[in-house]
């Protein structure tokens, strides 16, 4: 006897995402496991599965909600990378006088810049879908 | 009196104990978890079933997970909240219904 549980792991591992690329499932479904990713924080995971709510079911005010959850979310990061570039930058003019610690200082902020452009772009992204929904079905 | 005879109470904890026994020969023997397994099948039905609910749970997540600064007020965190909500009007409205209902609750 197979645990369910394993199961189910198994099937998110392996043939899961491909199905779920369908865009088959109900919009149920992908909100569910968009909420999923929101959770932990997956931002990736979770601008997947809400383009995949979009394509696979007529949009209605849950899917609006839900991608504006994610847009939020896109951005609250976004915001704790700004904070972490502005206090690298002060740092750097504090104790970046070796090279050594400039040069990790600018690592540093170079990543964090990065981790923001994807969060933007995402946002960017999702922005874009939430405007060309605005014309479609009443709510549910 | 019919009642008083069906109702074990011996047969239910024996059962209950015989149960017991049994996942954790499963688990023991096979390694899987199975009790877990079908909480975790339930709750995701639950999840797709009472998907507005989730969506309330994950709306007040969004705030809670807001940071805020050791210094600031809840003026600052609603500002912030505000800002970062633009273009966002299905959300705003939510958060708008939740702080009323938290402003509610607290005058009752």
């Amino acid at each position: 006897m197979v645990g369910l549980n394993s199961l189910t792991k198994l099937f998110r591992k392996t043939i899961g995402p491909r199905i779920e690329a369908l865009g088959i499932f109900p919009s149920r479904y992908y909100l569910n496991r968009t909420l999923e990713a929101l959770d932990v924080d997956d931002i990736d995971e979770a601008v997947r599965l809400i383009t995949l709510a979009r394509t696979g079911q007529q949009q209605n005010s849950r899917w609006r909600l839900v991608c504006q959850q994610v847009i939020f979310r896109c951005r609250v990061l976004a915001s704790i990378h700004e904070k972490q570039i502005e206090r690298i930058k002060t740092e750097l003019e504090l104790f970046g006088k070796a090279q050594d610690m400039r040069e990790r200082y600018l690592s540093l902020q170079k990543t964090e810049g990065k981790a923001r452009e994807v969060l933007r772009n995402y946002e960017r992204r999702l922005l874009d879908q939430l405007a060309g929904s605005s014309g479609a079905s009443p709510p549910s | 009196m019919t009642n008083a005879r069906n109702l074990s109470i011996p047969g239910g904890l024996t059962g209950a104990l015989l149960g017991l026994v049994a996942e954790l020969a499963l688990e023991e023997i096979t390694g899987m978890e199975i009790v877990n397994g079908l909480l975790a099948v339930i709750g995701a039905g639950f999840g797709l079933v009472r998907i507005d609910q989730r969506i309330y749970e994950a709306t007040v997540n969004l705030i809670k997970r807001v940071p805020v600064e050791p210094n600031s007020d809840y003026r600052d965190v609603l500002e912030q909240i505000d800002e970062m909500s633009l273009e966002l009007p299905e959300l705003r409205e939510s958060f708008v219904k939740l702080i009323q209902a938290g402003i509610q609750a607290q005058k009752a």
